[in-house]
């Protein structure tokens, strides 16, 4: 069935997708158990059905829930480093998607009760000086309840306060809605510079961002391996189009695949045994395995088109990919094994660039149509696309965060590509990169004691 | 064993054809003004109004500068949007190609895959392939040893012309030759 399907089951080049509409993950505020049960009945805050003229998104009404961030308490010294400290943190709160951040004044007094706020917390916040650096203190508090529900110490050096607030704010989110945030996630992208492409990586937010390779040659398509310190990736540095592991612990990179032709388009299964990528070494692209101790290799593809773009499901079970077969890029998904192979985009004469949601009920990727790319979100069964980017140049590259509460993509609408972050239902877009060209944005794994790969078995 | 020697010292018959084959695709209109392009233009697209702008391809390697005269001597292929099929004047194209490998025995060439910048990078490296392999056995069916032709991809990241319109794509939609 996978090669007899016919491009004319599609429907022509002006698609319609849904608009973007409130969605099940709209509601992200809405999972928080116990806490905020109540708040849509108590005064959600809205965060307004507006476009942004700049960016043209169309914000959709998500719901977000109230966070007051009172001024950090800090004495002498320490004071410098506890308003760094607490611009930080109202940025991680912003950019969770989670909160609709004000400011206010530490308590002077214990709070009581207030049944009227149920849903909305305060979170308070102390800098103190802790032997050469110093020891931020925070505390969040239910207005509702007028109770502690989450309180935890963070010692940081002078120039690491946005390593614990990132700590912080994703305790914080893990404590009111049973899933950590993603700050303390690392990203990778590609970066132009001059002739040559580089790998770049970054904090979640796009912050501290460095050069990783320097190839002085293409090196494209990053993907993290699940232990978060290796990156594969593709690179012409020899000739050919190989694929490498970038060891961010050693800071070298290693040969993986090396193959005449195609060595492209990694990405690591789960349990990070494998990388799905693209070879051409029987003649055209195909999609393989290759064990992570490069011992295996297991072709999965066998058509005389394009095959590319893998993508693991987080069962590690199916694999979604991009093939031509019909004539045109389409998303198609298989078994990890290769078998079933079925065409599940229904809608567009040209999608490619798949990812699987972390929690496996969405599928995110790009469309062109009417001549521009935009990224398109559906169910994994390949039902309900809903087109979330709109009318801002070219938005191609998507990637699913680790908590599946955002996206990142990469987006020509200011000129030069560069990557952005919104939420899945489009809203909020953010954009996270400046300067030169940059795009392939790959988001890291949240950090795991374990740093060293999985010994085969 | 005569390869590198052929390298070094080509025929004056060699020399002579080339610099034919040269001269003539100059005076069919290509612009580009450096040794290592006489890379012609594409064939006209519908809407192109603008001149040929953008600079010429990378520069050859330093290797035997007479054998990179013979292959730069090598016409490009052009492609349409998202195909890898060979059109009408893309075959007219390696048609000359394949002649002019057959009367230059054992010039190799790296055929080379580009695509407009459309796209992401991963499928544009394999389009690029597919062009590259198209234009690679037409020149194979037509006659010319295999091995003296090999083929990369470098999908939509070495654009032979910057811009962000069809008058450039076009251009960067190709396969192209360099010498080995």
């Amino acid at each position: 069935m996978d090669s007899n399907t016919s491009s004319s089951a599609r429907s022509n080049d002006t698609a319609r997708w849904n608009h973007a509409a409130r969605g099940p993950w709209d509601r992200a505020a809405s999972a928080i158990p116990g806490l905020l049960l109540t708040f849509a009945l108590l005064g959600p805050v809205q965060a307004g059905a507006q476009t942004d003229v700049r960016t043209g998104i169309h914000a959709s009404g998500t719901v977000k829930s109230p966070l007051l961030l009172a001024r950090f308490r800090a004495e002498g010294s320490a004071q410098g480093a506890a308003d760094e400290a607490r611009a930080i943190l109202r940025r991680d709160f912003e950019l969770s998607g989670v909160f609709a951040v004000a400011d206010g004044e530490p308590l002077r007094e214990k709070l009581t009760p207030d049944p009227g706020q149920s849903g909305s917390v305060r979170v308070e916040g102390a800098v103190e000086q802790a032997g050469a650096g110093f020891r931020f203190t925070g505390e969040v508090f239910d207005l509702g309840t007028a109770e502690s529900v989450f309180r935890r110490s963070y010692p940081f050096a002078q120039t690491e306060s946005r390593a614990a607030m990132h700590r912080f704010n994703d305790d914080v989110l893990e404590a009111l809605t049973g899933e950590r945030g993603i700050a303390e996630t690392r990203i990778a992208f590609v970066r132009q510079d001059g002739k040559f492409k580089e790998i770049w990586v970054a904090d979640y937010d796009g912050q501290n961002a460095r050069q990783l390779t320097h190839d002085r040659s293409l090196a494209l398509s990053p993907a993290w391996a699940p232990w978060g310190s290796e990156i594969a990736f593709t690179t012409f540095k020899r000739g050919n189009p190989d694929l490498y592991l970038f060891d961010q612990v050693r800071g070298a990179s290693y040969p993986f695949s090396t193959r005449p032709g195609l060595n492209t388009s990694p990405c690591y299964s789960p349990d990070g045994k494998w990388i799905a990528c693209t070879l051409s070494r029987d003649g055209n692209a195909e999609i393989y395995l290759i064990s992570r101790d490069a011992q295996t290799a297991r072709r999965l593809t066998r058509n005389e088109r394009i095959d590319s773009s893998p993508s693991f499901s987080p069962t590690g079970r199916e694999i979604v990919f991009t093939s031509d077969r019909s004539g045109s890029p389409q998303i198609y998904v298989m078994d990890a094994e290769g078998a079933n192979q079925r065409l599940l985009t229904l809608e567009g004469k040209y999608n490619d660039s798949p990812q699987w949601s972390p929690k496996g009920d969405k599928i995110v990727y790009a469309s062109r149509h009417d001549a521009v790319f935009d990224v398109i979100v559906m169910d994994s069964n390949g039902q309900n696309s809903v087109q979330i980017t709109y009318d801002a140049g070219h938005n191609e590259n998507p990637r699913w965060s680790a908590d599946g509460r955002k996206i990142y993509f990469s987006s020509s609408r200011l000129g030069k590509r560069q990557i952005f972050m919104m939420n899945p239902d489009g809203s909020d877009v953010v954009q996270l990169t400046q300067g030169e060209d940059t795009f392939n944005p790959a988001i890291g794994p949240r950090p795991r004691r374990q740093t060293t790969p999985p010994t085969s078995g | 064993m005569g390869e590198p020697i052929m390298r070094r010292s080509p025929s004056i018959a060699t020399l002579a054809l080339a610099v034919v084959l040269a001269a003539t695709l100059v005076a069919v209109g290509c612009s580009s003004s450096k040794k290592v392009s006489t890379t012609p233009p594409p064939p006209p697209a519908p809407d192109q109004t603008e001149t040929q702008t953008s600079p010429p391809p990378p520069p050859p390697s330093s290797e035997g500068e007479a054998v990179e005269e013979k292959t730069s001597s090598l016409q490009d292929a052009f492609f349409d949007f998202d195909e890898a099929s060979l059109r009408a004047d893309a075959k007219t194209a390696l048609e000359n190609n394949a002649r002019f490998l057959e009367g230059h025995g054992v010039a190799k060439a790296v055929v080379e895959g580009h695509c407009d910048e459309r796209g992401s990078v991963e499928y544009n490296l394999a389009l690029g392939e597919r062009r590259a392999k198209a234009a690679k056995d037409f020149l194979v069916s037509y006659g010319i040893a295999a091995a003296r032709l090999t083929t990369i991809s470098y999908g939509k990241e070495r654009p032979f012309d910057s811009g962000h319109e069809e008058s450039s794509w076009s251009k960067n939609r190709r396969a192209h030759f360099v010498s080995k």
